[in-house]
């Protein structure tokens, strides 16, 4: 009976661990593989706007506060609060907009594929052969860690 | 031939399409915000007591991306409760610039624009990204009718390169030089009979400065200079003697430094600024001083509280009038300003404020029974909105 009962636990606690798990995507189209977390941070606070090829990067997030935004942001090292404050500052002196924030999962895979030159974040399970990952992360939530 | 020329021209469209298909200018963004404040200031030097609404600020941004690697942007400025037809206030032209950004590490930008210096000079006017109601004080430019912000920080430019170098993981090294003309230069001599051209520059210097700074996480800090020459000089020769041309440019170096650093939900952030005036001149000096320190705490994503102090410290020259005898004498004042307040977002885009300030006045002159020395305080209430 006992090593049942741990063997559910370990589950759940994989299952929860693996629900948290954040996948980077980005457009086909776009010329790199991988990506490193600083890179992504450039993308994300608008300090690169173009990738290597000169397209220019499209940034996407997610409206609603969710498990896989505070991994994504947890990852980045940044709390929603201080990008929203480094996004404004950027558009007040003119140097860029927001990432559009998009409804759903659904919708940020759906704009991904069809938008040259963007890139988001979906949960792991949720990846589709319509867009390139780039990165999986696999840091999970602290309050979700055994 | 007909049929080759076809063949050409489908070609080239074929070659041309996707280049322009990358970027479609869009429409042009107009967007802006403005703060409402409700103010109480107790009696301070000749001031009474005052209560008073104001329409602190109101800046309005027209932008728009005229290709890939080109865009405009245009900022109207009008400042407390501005009326012409009751000749409140001014309204500024404050910046209209074009920019060009081929890559990260190198952005031009040209036209009038407000140069980097520090870490506040070029967003000191983004209300809904300081926390403050009342900014420290050389950057709050409602106070320029009192407070000289203009001798402190440079507030124009015209041509600025600007970029980051990435260093080490993580760190990145910022760069910005620009260029701009010297200031009030426009204004003749009293004894000329020439005209000039307001708000042209007439002298063959310039404004020259820079900023250079790393980044490495949430840790920021630089050192801005700038350079550029004054005409306020003109007439001392009267009381220190020697020809009125020496006096006709003086030059003006300004050196900052700044550091901010977030740790968490605590932030901190700080500048010093000096500015001295080559004069050489033992009997006269104008150079002054600022620096402001902040410490924040985020309780959450919506509420903010800080403390913050700011010290302005300005050398004067005085004309002391004694029987027949008329000499110059050198003061100086200070002003102290503990304050504390709380920001709190209710949306992105709306964000109420509170701010106390206790201004503490020092004015120290060599002459027996003028200096003098007042304090006060300010409470402020406000409401900054982004739309």
């Amino acid at each position: 009976m006992k090593p049942s009962i741990l063997v559910f636990l370990s589950f759940v606690v994989w299952a929860s661990s693996a629900q948290s798990q954040v996948a980077v995507i980005a457009n086909k189209a776009v010329p790199i593989n991988e990506i490193k977390k600083t890179e992504l941070l450039d993308f994300y606070t608008g300090d690169t706007k173009k990738w290597d090829n000169q397209i220019p990067v499209i940034v996407f997030d997610l409206k609603l506060k969710s498990a896989v935004k505070d991994t994504f942001y947890n990852f980045l090292g940044k709390s929603p609060s201080r990008m929203k404050s480094i996004w404004l500052k950027k558009m007040l002196s003119g140097e860029g907009e927001p990432p559009k924030a998009l409804e759903s999962e659904e919708d940020m895979l759906k704009k991904v594929a069809e938008t040259s030159g963007a890139i988001g974040f979906v949960s792991k399970e949720k990846i589709n052969g319509e867009v390139k990952t780039l990165l999986i992360i696999e840091e999970v939530d602290h309050e979700r860690r055994p | 031939m007909t049929r080759q020329r076809l063949l050409v021209s489908m070609a080239l469209i074929s070659m041309c399409s996707p280049a322009f298909a990358q970027f479609s200018p869009g429409d042009i963004k107009i967007f802006g915000y403005f703060q409402t404040s409700l103010s109480h200031q107790s009696r301070l030097q000749s001031d009474p007591e005052q209560n008073s609404f104001s329409l602190q600020q109101l800046n309005l941004f027209f932008q728009k991306d005229l290709s890939q690697n080109w865009a405009a942007f245009v900022n109207f400025e009008f400042l407390n409760n501005f009326s012409s037809s009751r000749q409140w206030g001014s309204a500024n032209l404050e910046e209209a610039w074009l920019k060009y950004r081929s890559r990260k590490e190198f952005n031009l930008k040209l036209g009038l624009q407000i140069p980097i210096f520090n870490n506040l000079n070029e967003i000191k006017n983004r209300t809904p990204l300081l926390p403050y109601i009342i900014r420290p004080l050389v950057y709050e430019t409602s106070f320029s009718e009192f407070i000289p912000v203009e001798e402190f920080l440079p507030n124009r430019a015209y041509v600025q390169v600007y970029g980051f170098i990435p260093l080490a993981t993580e760190a990145k090294f910022d760069y910005s030089v620009y260029l701009g003309n010297s200031p009030n230069i426009a204004t003749p001599r009293p004894d000329s009979m020439g005209t000039v051209q307001t708000g042209v520059d007439t002298s063959d210097t310039f404004l020259f400065g820079g900023r250079m700074g790393v980044r490495y996480r949430e840790l920021k800090c630089g050192v801005s200079a700038s350079l550029d020459n004054v005409n306020f000089f003109q007439g001392i020769e009267t009381f220190v003697g020697g020809a009125p041309s020496r006096f006709d440019e003086v030059r003006r170096f300004r050196l900052g430094a700044d550091f901010s650093y977030n740790l968490g939900p605590v932030s901190f952030e700080g500048e010093f600024i000096t500015v001295t005036y080559d004069d050489d001149l033992d009997e006269v000096s104008l150079d002054k001083s600022f620096y402001y320190a902040t410490l924040g705490y985020h309780l959450n994503e919506r509420l903010y509280f800080y403390g913050s102090y700011w010290f302005t410290g300005q050398d004067f020259t005085g004309i002391f009038k004694e029987a027949n005898q008329v000499s110059l004498y050198k003061g100086d004042a200070d002003i102290k300003v503990p304050t504390a307040g709380l920001a709190y977002s209710i949306s992105d885009r709306i964000t109420f404020k509170a701010q106390v300030a206790r201004v503490l006045i020092d004015v120290i002159v060599p002459i027996p029974d003028r200096s003098q020395k007042d304090s006060g305080y300010y409470y402020t209430a406000a409401v900054s909105v982004f739309f």
